[in-house]
């Protein structure tokens, strides 16, 4: 559980904590859907962003999220275990390897992110892509501090849920 | 002619859906809400003083 003290009403941790402040949820899970149902970034390039970044940042509640569709556009759990090895791991895309060059940097220091590293991500995924990342990247590095600070409670295990939507609950 | 919003009109301008909720949130969290505006300023200078963010 939580530390706080009070939790809102809600089916998941996240839902219980940030359901205290149901004006800023409700445009937070539209803002965090779009990435999905718009497809804005290949959905595995996004998981695998997302997982990173989570572990970078010691996230143990969102380390323990799958989306499905990049589960169902084929990204493994072999393959997600194989993650922190990934740039002496060749099976790893060269847009993979891009994104996650460019999160890596993002979370530790975006002013590291030099132009090679930047190209990169523009060669595999566009510009509008790389602007897609960027808002993704900092989603994920902002609400990993938000469920670590807050005590967002870890599921216990793996657990695969359906891709994020405006109108849908957030594990 | 009115400025023109730097991050608003060029660079989230490629992600329009994107940005579209993007302001939806950012203008709730400003415009509403337990915190003052003070507060939430002050944060909002600080965390770009610390990424050395000049923008």
């Amino acid at each position: 559980m939580s530390w706080l003290p009070a939790t809102g009403a809600g089916a998941t941790p996240l839902d219980r904590v940030f359901g205290l402040r149901p004006d800023l949820y409700e445009p937070f899970r539209a803002f965090y859907a779009v990435f999905w149902t718009e497809r804005l970034v290949d959905p595995v390039v996004l998981e695998l962003c997302r997982l990173r970044v989570a572990r970078l940042l010691g996230c143990e509640s969102e380390q323990q999220v799958r989306y499905a569709p990049a589960l169902d556009a084929g990204l493994t759990e072999e393959q997600i275990a194989r993650l922190p090895d990934w740039p002496r791991d060749p099976s790893f895309t060269g847009a993979q390897r891009a994104a996650l060059a460019f999160a890596e940097q993002f979370v530790l220091d975006p002013h590291g992110i030099d132009d090679d590293c930047r190209d990169a991500v523009i060669d595999h995924l566009e510009l509008a892509g790389l602007v897609a990342l960027c808002e993704a990247l900092a989603l994920f590095d902002g609400f990993c501090r938000f469920r670590t600070i807050l005590g967002v409670e870890a599921a216990g295990g793996v657990q695969t849920v359906p891709g994020p939507a405006a109108a849908m609950s957030l594990v | 002619m009115p400025a023109r919003h730097p991050i608003r009109g060029d660079v989230l301008a490629l992600q329009p859906e994107a940005s579209a909720r993007f302001w939806r949130l950012y203008d709730q969290l400003w415009a509403h809400g337990v915190l003052d505006h003070g507060i939430k300023e002050v944060a909002r200078l600080r965390n770009a003083r610390i990424t050395d963010c000049g923008y």
